[in-house]
């Protein structure tokens, strides 16, 4: 009897043994792509498909929004414990304090691997003292949407090229009782939509780069000139007069029901334009301040990016799934018509009319130059977001914002 | 037979728990919060102690601007003080006469204690929006277009807008616990007083409102600190905007924090707040106290 006990025994915690080891490897994954957003259905397929493929890895998605997650993942790297293994970021100085502090895996002995896919220059705002630090999938660009049935009540069948013209359509459409166009002046990122591509095109790529990098001084003719563009925009009441009560979804949704001429945001509101905009909606740029600058001076890049964690447990697994789940996200985001992508592109792939002129503008385009929220760390970010605030409200001159930033920024 | 509770050993063991409990979840975080403010910190890195320097800068950077926030609360804590507690103890008064639906009234009055303050937020939201909130509209149906405004997006009426819903939101609040104390007043005071041919003015004022000070003294207490501790209000409202117009420390200490990620600051902030919600106490004990 004691001989059947004993074997049962056995065979049972044989049982639980090989159970345990058949148990498969739990990622934790933090992304913004709650069901609110337009990347939420290929997170869900992508994490489907990787999982149908690597069986023994499973993938838990916590998805939070916008600005709750910021707050969430600074919270968790300033701890250091419960962090998830994989997580979404933005590049440059968002990315960057993590890198600075240790938390964040180089990915410089698996990049090869993925090269031909993932073209260098995309990895750009991912790189900290030349080491690659993410993996990006999709890039964005501020793009000038254009409501042309409202243009055409003006007399115009295209968004204007010069800064004069745009001047000469904004006041036919105040005196036709329409709004030229929507921000939202309650969040400040909405309001830098409107003055980097000013500024980008008033003193050129290069330039702006510098000034982000602290090298060029703020205090320069070309930022002086843009600021006053954008101020008398201001003046002129060509933005919404309720503005500064408004959210951006609030604004889009306004773009979206035809409140406004123009709505100037990222790229990433291709989708919702292009599925919900009653209406002939094209995608372009803002003209040039300075006749010197190309038309294609452009404010955005490759941001959207996913990380590893340096505490994450099965390091190997994490990477794979990372470049895995982004080359996937950069595809579905293409052909959803969501953003561009920063994986090679299916040439076959039929896409909506946004993302076909998106995808023209990056490829005209002579200079790229990150949105400065997210180029900068989040003082610096916070402190020049405040004087773009201080010049939409004509609390400061032009000649302020620039002598401000000049002395703040250091 | 021994009586446990004369041993001073067992009252302390018996008293360790929540002593453990309350120096976690209070003391400490203080203490620390004391210590992070002297250091310049952004949350990832070691941090390095940098003495009073934050002190200094939150008092006299431009950028940050701590007195335009401290002004803003104070003017807070002025409307709770002189409007909202006023209305208040008016109410608790009305009520405790025995009305009609005086158990409505007073559920009605005490429901937006008991909503969250998101939707609260939401709420008042929707009622400013310049396009389709009830009050621009009701002013447009009045005739009075000129009167309508861009009420949380214009600086001059920012403040007023988060206000006008924080101190809706804790009437009813303040009006239970005068309420209460009412209720406790001896009737038999009341009757005598009225027998001796008092008014209904005269009973309020010589008779209930000293009765119930100690309550009165608790109201301004929390009147005043939660002025200075406002924050979810206004956040959901306004943010601090627009231009930090509405800002106070409570979403100063915020933005430091988990925008800007100085935890060094933020910090310096927190100990400020500390330091002033105890000193207003104080004061506001002594106040009632020389009256007497």
């Amino acid at each position: 009897m004691k001989k059947i006990l004993a074997l049962a025994l056995a065979l049972t915690m044989l049982c639980a043994a090989s159970l345990a080891l058949a148990e498969p490897i739990t990622l934790q994954l933090w992304s913004i792509a709650t069901e609110s957003d337009s990347s939420h259905q290929a997170f869900v397929d992508a994490i489907a498909a990787f999982e149908a493929e690597h069986p023994d890895i499973k993938i838990e998605h916590s998805p939070t929004e916008n600005e709750a997650y910021k707050t969430k993942i600074k919270a968790a790297m300033s701890s250091g414990t419960e962090l998830p293994d994989i997580f979404f970021t933005w590049g440059m100085g968002f990315l960057g304090e993590f890198v600075d502090a240790g938390r964040v895996v180089c990915l410089d002995d698996y990049y090869p691997a993925y090269a031909d896919e993932l073209p260098e220059a995309m990895t750009v705002n991912v790189r900290y003292d030349n080491k690659m630090y993410g993996v990006p999938y999709t890039m964005s660009l501020v793009t000038l949407y254009a409501n042309m049935d409202l243009l055409a009540q003006v007399g115009y069948d295209h968004i204007p090229a010069s800064y004069e013209e745009m001047q000469a359509c904004c006041e036919a459409l105040k005196g036709a009782g329409i709004i030229p166009f929507g921000v939202s002046g309650k969040e400040l990122w909405c309001l830098s939509e409107y003055v980097e591509p000013l500024v980008i095109k008033s003193v050129g790529g290069d330039k702006l780069r510098d000034m982000y990098n602290g090298v060029a001084s703020w205090n320069d003719e070309g930022v002086i000139k843009a600021i006053a563009a954008f101020q008398e925009m201001v003046t002129k009441e060509y933005f919404d007069p309720s503005a500064a009560a408004l959210g951006n979804d609030e604004v889009k949704n306004n773009f979206i029901a035809g409140k406004y001429a123009f709505y100037q945001n990222g790229s990433w509101n291709n989708k919702d334009i292009g599925e919900q905009a009653k209406f002939a909606v094209q995608a372009g740029t803002f003209p040039v301040l300075n006749p010197d600058v190309t038309l294609y001076q452009m404010i955005g890049g490759p941001n959207n990016t996913l990380a590893v964690t340096e505490t994450c447990e099965h390091k190997e697994e994490a990477i794979e799934a990372a470049f895995y789940l982004a080359k996937y996200f950069s595809d579905a985001d293409y052909k959803s018509g969501a953003n561009l992508p920063c994986w090679a592109a299916d040439p076959k792939a039929e896409v909506g009319p946004l993302i076909v002129s998106a995808a023209d503008m990056a490829a005209k385009a002579d200079n790229m130059v990150l949105f400065g929220d997210n180029f900068l760390s989040a003082d610096a970010a916070n402190t020049y977001l405040d004087y773009i605030g201080l010049a939409y409200a004509l609390e400061v001159t032009p000649e302020e914002y620039a002598e401000g930033l000049d002395a703040d920024l250091k | 037979m021994k009586r446990p509770f004369s041993y001073k050993l067992n009252i302390f063991l018996f008293l360790l728990p929540a002593l453990i409990l309350f120096i976690g979840v209070l003391i400490a975080p203080i203490i620390l919060s004391g210590y992070y403010s002297l250091t310049e910190w952004n949350g990832l890195k070691t941090p390095v102690f940098i003495g009073l320097a934050n002190y200094r800068e939150l008092f006299s950077s431009k950028s940050i601007n701590i007195m335009r926030a401290l002004k803003n609360a104070m003017l807070l804590a002025v409307f709770s003080c002189f409007i909202q507690l006023p209305f208040a103890l008016w109410l608790a008064l009305k009520l405790s006469k025995h009305i009609r639906g005086e158990r409505v009234f007073l559920s009605v009055f005490f429901m937006p204690v008991l909503i969250s303050t998101v939707v609260i937020g939401q709420l008042w939201l929707k009622i400013y929006n310049p396009d389709y909130g009830v009050l621009n509209m009701v002013l447009r149906g009045l005739g009075l277009e000129s009167w309508t405004r861009i009420w949380l997006g214009n600086k001059a009426t920012a403040l007023g807008a988060c206000f006008v819903p924080i101190l809706w939101q804790y009437v009813g609040y303040h009006m239970l616990l005068m309420y209460a104390g009412i209720k406790g007043v001896p009737p038999e005071l009341n009757e005598a007083a009225m027998l001796d041919g008092c008014t209904e003015g005269q009973v309020n004022r010589y008779i209930i409102i000293p009765y119930i000070r100690p309550i009165l003294r608790v109201s301004v207490i929390f009147a005043v600190t939660g002025s200075l501790k406002s924050f979810d209000l206004i956040y959901v409202l306004t943010n601090g905007g627009p231009n930090h117009a509405t800002e106070v420390p409570s979403t100063l200490m915020i933005s430091m924090l988990f925008l800007r990620n100085r935890y060094g600051m933020g910090s310096t902030i927190a100990v400020m707040l500390i330091v002033l919600c105890f000193a207003f106490a104080l004061l506001i004990n002594m106040a009632f106290k020389e009256e007497k």
